[in-house]
């Protein structure tokens, strides 16, 4: 692309001003004032538009800036460029009332579309709409234009804050292919993203985490109660054990106190002496009675009724404290048959309530397991963590390949620059994989802080005409706004002389006339366009 | 009806969510009871895990009350009887039958010359296709199946092949959501209240007449609430207290009653971050999924940018598709390079 005519027709201080420009470079010579750095923002608002800031912003924005001094609703202007062989002319109105922009290819008259808007991608659905002119301009924005094609001074005082500037430029420059874009900013502004999307996701585990332990306290606290279930059920299991076990026992020892009576087992149960038992004694006593012979008689048979009556009352004694004892025993039985029965009764009642518990504490665990499953909300954000974490890798891939690429492209042209407008004093210039810059004197390494003012602008230049070489197939003007104001006499002879010789077209702005006098003693050709009244 | 079940709602809601499970329920027997109701299916899944004691004493005092109605119940694959389970001892009301056998039974209802055909789940899961291999015994007229599952893990079957099988209906249980597989013949009653936040869509339970003409049903809507996924499109345009209003209009027009899962799709605008603070004003949404896109057109910033980090960045992604997780990269690679560009400058 090529710049041929400037017409201001209403534009800062400037009304009906023309400016044209040729190949070569173009020396446009200004004291103070004298407008041209309305000039520079003319040409980029009519290249991208003019944005208009908001609330406050508005009194102090460009648009205010250059609002024409007369007849502000005249606020306009014109500009002719050449691209690919064709002359295109480009108008612009920037006042507010008749906003306006359009495009003509004057070699074919063709009418092309303007987007009127300024811009940078962010609104990028809109840029659906037909944009000939950023066609044209071949993707070339603001931005981009202000970085690299447009070269003014380091903005820096100290020279520490210079070589940090330049540095920070170079490396974004090399990272990006674009000093626009901010790789370090992009990064730390995803890794922000994914801290605190971690920072979420932990959260939901947490969350579910502590639903699981109350669960788990939960069903803790029934096992505990099945615990205790458990041990009171044995206990009355042995009890009841224990109890039948001791009646078995004592049924047994009863009975064996039976097998010894043989004549318990014919007597009736009622009765305490058998009346058979009673008409035996009786009948030995009446046989004794009678058949004894006399003396005998009454030595024998009293002592017979005596042993009978002693028998008798033993008997009876004996029945008595039996019956009572079996009495006894028989009320004993009862009680304790009783106490079996309860005991059985509450094991069971226990075994119920413990089986109830089972089931809880089972659909506890079932309902673990279910939150063990599922999870959607963390999977979500599971997900968008590996987004980022795809993105911040992608990011780094994709920038270090470029890196690589670009370093080697850029070191070499970069150096081939700065040898010729140092005199070959620094012959090479290289950037290391850690985005470190450094110059070589006579093969020796020489750190960027060392060197002087002009040389870190030298740099500079070179490194921005490098910028717009690579990052654009499309040959731009270059603007060089007062930028030789600290170079030497020799360097910018070289400057110059090497500028000429690379046939670009170039617009260089300066408030001093040295650039002038350099070209005409060098013989350097250059067009020479007046801001002054002279 | 997976009585017991904790379904998710909005805040602080849940408790009050299993009991209205129950209420429902009771609504239900209620409804049997004033409608003179013969017959009530329940096709497994009565109860969400393993019932409790008394939990079955409740229902079954719900039974009891009715005077008119048989019910017949199996045991589905969520309340499956385990060996422990209290199914196999509990004693129902006399109006109440368990087909608790794992092998297809039968019970007839001589007064409605009907017999019902059934089988419980005692494993959760089964893949034997045993609804296929059912053989009808010609004591009644009319035969209706019980059958619960479907899937290839609960006792899978073929639709067409249980229609040739001769019953005249088949009530059928496990999925929740309602639906027939075959009009008035084979139908998913679906749960009689969702009891999960993705059972969406109305619940109720489905009536049928059973006559010598063949079964004439209808689906009668019974829930309490709906779950409803409330997906709204943004546009480009719409600020966060646009999209904030927008939910809250829809949800009002949807019933404040229902619970909320929204979701938002289309594009927003990159810079746009929406604050969802406040918006749950009735507390009846669940979750709000944000699946909206940063409206980057991709083509066109790559064409600008080409050869710079950012296309380049743009062209590793290739063509990924939106639903992607690279698509999700490319939009926060490129969100991140466009925010902070020119922060330097």
């Amino acid at each position: 692309m090529k710049l041929l005519e400037l017409n201001l027709k209403n534009f800062g201080k400037f009304h009906n001003k023309k400016l044209a420009f040729g190949d070569g470079i173009q020396l446009i010579y200004g004291e103070n004032e004298s407008g041209k750095s309305t000039i520079h923002t003319f040409i980029r608002s009519m290249l991208f538009g003019m944005e208009r800031g908001r609330g406050r912003a508005a009194g102090s924005d460009e648009f205010s800036k250059y609002e024409p001094w007369e007849n502000g609703n005249y606020y306009s202007g014109e500009m002719k460029i050449e691209c690919e062989e064709k002359v295109f002319c480009l108008q612009r109105n920037f006042d507010k009332y008749s906003k306006s922009a359009s495009l003509i290819c004057e070699t074919d008259g063709e009418v092309l579309s303007v987007h009127h808007q300024m811009t940078r991608g962010s609104k990028g659905r809109q840029d659906q709409e037909s944009d000939d002119l950023g066609i044209l301009l071949d993707g070339l924005t603001a931005a981009s234009y202000e970085n690299t094609l447009c070269i003014g001074q380091l903005l820096a005082g100290t020279n520490q804050e210079l070589s940090d500037e330049l540095k920070n430029y170079a490396m974004n420059y090399y990272v990006t292919g674009d000093s626009d874009i901010d790789f370090t900013s992009a990064k730390e502004s995803l890794l922000q993203k994914k801290k605190k999307l971690e920072k979420e996701s932990k959260g939901l585990l947490e969350e579910k985490q502590k639903k699981r332990e109350e669960i788990a306290h939960e069903s803790s606290y029934i096992w505990r109660d099945m615990m205790h279930m458990d041990a009171e059920i044995d206990s009355l299991k042995k009890e009841y054990q224990r109890m039948e076990e001791k009646e078995s026992d004592q049924d047994h020892a009863w009975q064996e106190v039976r097998k010894q009576r043989v004549t318990d087992m014919i007597r009736p149960k009622k009765w305490r002496i058998h009346p058979i038992e009673i008409i035996a004694i009786i009948l030995i006593d009446i046989l004794s009675f009678y058949f004894l012979p006399n003396p005998w008689k009454a030595y024998v048979t009293v002592p017979i009724v005596i042993a009978g009556i002693i028998y008798i009352w033993n008997r009876m004694k004996v029945s008595k404290a039996e019956a009572g004892k079996s009495a006894g025993k028989e009320d004993g039985s009862d009680e304790e048959e009783s106490s079996r029965e309860q005991i059985y009764w509450e094991y069971e009642k226990l075994l119920k309530m413990r089986m109830e518990k089972q089931i809880e504490y089972d659909n506890l665990q079932e309902k673990i397991r279910e939150l063990d499953e599922m999870n959607p909300d963390y999977l979500e954000t599971e997900r968008k963590v590996q987004a980022v974490a795809l993105a911040l890798n992608r990011l780094e891939e994709v920038s270090k390949s470029m890196q690589t690429q670009l370093a080697a492209k850029l070191n070499q042209r970069v150096s081939e620059i700065v040898s010729v407008i140092t005199d070959g004093k620094y012959d090479r210039l290289t950037v290391d994989e850690t985005l470190q810059m450094h110059i070589y004197h006579e093969g020796r390494m020489i750190s960027l802080n060392q060197v002087s003012r002009g040389t870190l602008e030298q740099i500079y230049f070179a490194l921005r005409i490098t910028a717009a070489e690579i990052l654009y197939q499309e040959e731009y003007p270059i603007i060089l706004d007062d930028t030789f104001a600290f170079y030497d006499e020799d360097r910018l002879r070289n400057t110059l002389r090497w500028l000429s010789d690379s046939g670009k077209q170039v617009l260089l702005f300066t408030c001093h006339k040295r650039e002038a006098q350099i070209m005409n003693e060098m013989g350097i050709p250059y067009d020479r366009i007046s801001l002054s009244n002279d | 009806m997976h009585l017991g079940a904790e379904p998710d709602v909005g805040k602080n809601q849940r408790k009050t969510r299993a009991s209205e499970i129950w209420r429902t329920f009771e609504n239900l027997i209620t409804v049997c009871e004033e409608e003179k109701i013969d017959l009530l299916f329940i096709a497994g899944d009565l109860f969400h895990r393993q019932p409790l004691l008394r939990e079955l004493k409740e229902v079954d005092h719900l039974f009891g009350t009715l005077s008119k109605t048989r019910v017949v119940l199996i045991a589905g694959n969520h309340d499956y009887i385990k060996s422990n389970s209290y199914y196999r001892t509990f004693e129902w009301s006399p109006n109440v039958t368990m087909l608790d056998s794992d092998s297809v039974e039968y019970v007839e209802f001589e007064h409605l010359d009907t017999a019902v055909y059934g089988l419980s789940y005692h494993e959760r899961e089964n893949t034997e296709p045993v609804y296929e291999k059912i053989r009808i015994h010609d004591s009644c007229r009319h035969h209706i199946l019980l059958a619960h599952g479907g899937d290839e893990k609960h006792f899978p079957f073929r639709k067409a092949v249980m229609q040739q099988m001769g019953f005249d209906y088949i009530a059928l249980g496990h999925i929740h959501k309602p639906g027939a597989l075959i009009p008035d013949y084979m139908i998913y009653s679906g749960a009689l209240e969702p009891i999960d936040k993705n059972d969406i869509g109305k619940h109720g339970y489905v009536k049928g007449e059973l006559t010598n003409e063949g079964c004439r049903t209808t689906f009668v809507p019974f829930a309490k609430r709906e779950y409803i996924h409330l997906e709204l499109e943004i546009e480009e345009h719409m600020t966060g207290f646009e999209v904030r209003k927008k939910i809250q209009s829809e949800i009002e027009a949807n019933g404040t009653q229902n619970i909320y899962r929204v979701v938002l799709e289309g594009f927003k605008e990159p810079e746009i971050v929406f604050d969802f603070g406040g918006v749950d004003v009735y507390g009846n949404i669940t979750e709000i999924e944000d699946n909206t896109k940063p409206a980057y057109d991709f083509y066109h910033l790559l064409q600008k940018n080409r050869g710079n980090l950012l296309g380049k960045y743009i062209e590793s992604f290739g063509d990924a598709s939106p639903d992607t997780i690279e698509y999700d990269a490319l939009c926060e690679g490129v969100q991140a390079l466009m925010e902070t560009s020119g922060s330097r400058t």
